[in-house]
């Protein structure tokens, strides 16, 4: 019989763990270790090389590993900053400066409204009889944000937060776009899943299959990117279908304004349909005797997808909505944007372009600009704002209770 | 016995095909300098970024070389993005032996350490000044140091639709842009929806062609070799003014393809392009003709050594093919296919190249043209540059604005770099 002892069972936990934790060492742990090394180092062009001589350095660096050849280049080798955390200085120092701060408060004061409907919503909802609806609380809280933006002069703390750097401005607008973009491709795929859902629709799965094309062809994004691309062309399609109308050509793709809502068209082409799915899985779902009862009733159209509809597919969209706020098609944008626009159309030296969102940043940080270790900085702020955002959206969508809880 | 005198028979056969197919024809490339017979098999790996009709031209050379050393493979590769792909190649010991790249790249590759000294390899100096032209010998040589072999000197000019357009339409004074403006507008109310010139700097961010328009104003340099920028100059003014008069007369937005395609069917009458365009329009079977305007880059097409090459023991079979394909035979064939300008000077004195127009059209342009600088400096200059005159171009900026933001940002880099 072969004896239990306590060595040999730690030995044999370790062992069978042991593959998915050098796994996870190896591949999510290190790079994100690297990362917030060379963030607090000067790597860029002009740095490129390590100084292998340095212990930690020459742990850390996978070109100082034996199996890598080291640089024989002429440049300085990088080497931490002075102070260590100038990176982080040069991208958010002046958002935590007096201006700063005054903007970011009063820029928080808009949100308190919103906040306190909220609160007033599900002091009401625990109520036996609703005094007031809770659009009507939502709408309330609005009025008194558009109120509150107009006394503290919004644009001018809008201005004063663009100055402050770069990183204000492609977080605030990628955040606009996440705000803009996860509504308008649900919206839009709740209403073909409520059509397509309906009895009354006759080839539902011939237009259903048609739905999933947008789908099928995000596998091949960057040639489906550049045909949207060349239909909003100077010279492109709906130019051209314009032209024929005495319409006189927009130039979509160099104005800001239009690049932007271009960037939403297509994201709404490439989601939808996931949306479409999710949603239209969610309503076939409903037992229909919930509807046959409120038609007894004498519940409208409006009242069943109210009060019964929308409550009943809330726990399968809220977590899809959630992920899609904070995935590719999202907070992390990246292909559709730079097969259209590559982040422009271009603001200015120096500035991120109309259309640049974080992913896109970064990525113009490391490839084009090769400032490696600002933008390990960048990826470090924006790892843990996500983190943060996660963590929230977690707690208040409740995704990992039951779906019926 | 029977069998021996059968193999014998076979190696003979074998061995006098093989000599049949090294004989060069008078229409291909050959070579006459003494080569590198590499004993072993050696593959030698180019990465480029040649494409078209020109890399057709280009692989007719490394095919008469590898003909002539049937031990020497030579494999052609186009990755997508050459400087990326080097940073995970060279560290990892794979990657190319030769690049065929511009000059410009040279200070940033020899600061990171991915191309090797030519001198170490037995280049000189006399070697070099003996066989290219000076221009382009200035071109691969930084901090004293050879770090490349000059294949052609390259620039840009005005090239344009003979069936739309004559020479009287262009200004005859390459540097009177008051009169590029005057005929661009003249020609648009001539031929309405049509434009005189196509050039893909202008409403998108690229600043090698833009350089005509900001060094034909007068800016020296957009950043020289000490790290200074010029874009606070009032010659900057003047030519970010002159691009918001000009953006009334061209496309709106622009690229490589759309300003060969408007060229082709007849939207635009000229497109500002170098060398590189020709084989292409060739193809299209348009008549073209070339003319200077303005102050161009003259930017050096050259071949480097990876440092990975030295390591592997190919260097000096990659040398070999260097010299071969800038020899004075291959880049006459080249100038005379392709239409590039040659670095070697005899190629260059040619009396076929020389009767080419594209030598006196391109000839003349690089003639007014501003050295492409190889210090890791300029590597400050082309995102700043391109987004400064899109802005412009577009009105996103002013040119008081855009020229500021422009000099702030290349100052910065430059600090970094400091």
């Amino acid at each position: 019989m072969v004896s239990w002892s306590g060595r040999r069972k730690v030995w044999t936990i370790i062992l069978f763990i042991a593959p998915t934790l050098i796994g996870i060492l190896l591949f999510n742990i290190y790079p994100i270790i690297y990362n917030v090394f060379i963030s607090f180092t000067n790597r860029n062009q002009y740095h490129p090389n390590p100084d292998c001589s340095q212990t930690f350095t020459g742990i850390i660096e996978p070109s100082c590993w034996p199996m890598f050849k080291e640089s024989s280049g002429v440049s300085e080798p990088y080497r931490i900053q002075d102070p260590p955390f100038a990176n982080y200085s040069a991208l958010i120092g002046d958002l935590f400066s007096g201006p700063g701060m005054l903007a970011m408060g009063k820029l928080f004061l808009l949100i308190i409204p919103l906040i306190i409907a909220n609160q007033i919503n599900k002091i009401l909802d625990r109520q036996l009889t609703r005094p007031l609806p809770s659009y009507l609380v939502w709408l309330g809280a609005l009025v008194v944000s558009a109120l509150l933006a107009w006394l503290l002069d919004i644009k001018t703390v809008l201005d004063t937060l663009q100055k402050s750097g770069d990183f204000f401005v492609v977080v605030f607008r990628t955040i606009l776009f996440v705000i803009l973009t996860v509504p308008i491709n649900y919206i839009f795929g709740m209403v073909l899943a409520l059509v397509l859902n309906s009895n009354y629709i006759k080839g539902r799965t011939f237009f259903r299959a048609v739905m999933i094309i947008p789908w099928a062809a995000s596998t091949m994004f960057i040639i489906m990117s550049l045909v949207w691309q060349f239909f909003f062309r100077e010279q492109g399609t709906v130019n051209q279908i314009m032209k024929v109308f005495n319409i006189d050509p927009v130039r979509w793709l160099s104005d800001p304004t239009w690049a932007f809502a271009i960037i939403l068209l297509v994201n709404l082409w490439f989601s939808f349909p996931f949306c479409f799915n999710i949603i239209l899985g969610a309503l076939q779902s409903i037992s229909a005797d919930q509807y046959e009862a409120a038609d007894v009733d004498g519940a409208s159209y409006w009242q069943q997808l109210i009060n019964i509809t929308l409550p009943l597919i809330r726990p399968a969209i809220v977590p899809a909505i959630v992920l899609s706020a904070i995935g590719a098609g999202g907070f992390q944008m990246f292909g559709t944007v730079w097969a259209i626009t590559a982040g422009g159309p271009t603001r200015g030296a120096g500035m991120p372009g109309a259309t640049e969102l974080v992913m896109v940043y970064a990525y113009k940080q490391v490839f084009q600009v090769r400032a490696y270790a600002l933008a390990g900085a960048f990826a470090v702020i924006i790892f843990i704002f996500l983190f943060i955002a996660t963590l929230y959206s977690l707690r208040i969508t409740r995704i990992t209770k039951g779906a019926y809880e | 016995m029977s069998k021996k005198i059968w193999t014998l028979l076979s190696l003979l056969l074998v061995a006098s095909m093989m000599l049949v197919a090294c004989t060069p024809t008078a229409e291909e490339p050959v070579a006459t300098e003494e080569m590198v017979a590499p004993a072993e098999p050696v593959t030698i790996t180019i990465w480029h970024q040649w494409s078209g009709d020109y890399e057709t031209a280009i692989k007719a050379i490394f095919d008469a070389y590898t003909v002539a050393n049937p031990n020497v493979t030579i494999v052609l590769e186009k990755p997508e993005n050459v400087s990326d792909a080097l940073q995970v190649a060279i560290p990892a010991g794979e990657g190319p032996d030769i690049i065929g790249w511009a000059n410009d790249q040279i200070g940033a590759q020899a600061l990171v350490g991915n191309i090797a000294d030519l001198g170490t390899l037995g280049v000189t100096m006399d070697e070099l000044t003996s066989t290219y032209e000076p221009a382009a010998v200035n071109g691969v040589v930084w901090q004293d140091k050879i770090w490349a072999l000059p294949e052609s000197q390259e620039g840009i000019a005005l090239v344009y639709n003979t069936a739309m357009a004559s020479a009287e339409d262009f200004p005859s004074d390459p540097l009177d842009f008051a009169d590029l403006l005057a005929k661009a507008e003249a020609f648009q109310a001539a031929n309405p929806g049509k434009f005189l010139v196509c050039n893909q700097a202008l409403g998108n961010p690229d600043a090698y062609h833009a350089a005509p328009v900001w060094f034909g104003f007068g800016v020296p340099e957009y950043v020289d070799d000490q790290g200074v920028a010029y874009f606070n100059t009032p010659e900057a003014l003047t030519a970010a003014n002159w691009l918001v008069e000009f953006s009334a007369f061209a496309p709106a937005e622009t690229s490589h393809e759309i300003c060969k395609t408007m060229l082709v069917e007849g939207q635009a009458a000229a497109w500002w392009t170098g060398p590189w365009a020709i084989a292409d329009l060739e193809t299209a079977g348009m008549d073209y003709a070339i003319l200077p305007m303005g102050r161009p880059f003259v930017g050096i097409k050259t071949l480097m050594i990876t440092s990975n090459a030295v390591d592997r023991g190919s260097a000096e079979v990659a040398l070999d093919i260097m010299r071969f394909f800038t020899n004075a035979e291959n880049q006459t064939t080249m100038a005379l296919a392709n239409k590039t300008i040659p670095a070697n000077t005899a190629a260059l004195n040619n009396a076929q190249v020389q009767a080419l127009e594209s030598i006196a059209g391109f000839g003349a342009s690089l003639n007014l043209g501003i050295p492409m600088a190889n210090t890791p400096f300029a590597g400050a200059q082309w995102g700043p540059v391109g987004d400064a005159t899109t802005a412009i171009w577009t009105g996103a900026q002013t040119p008081e604005e855009a020229l500021a933001a422009a000099q702030a940002a290349m100052d910065e880099a430059i600090a970094t770099m400091k």
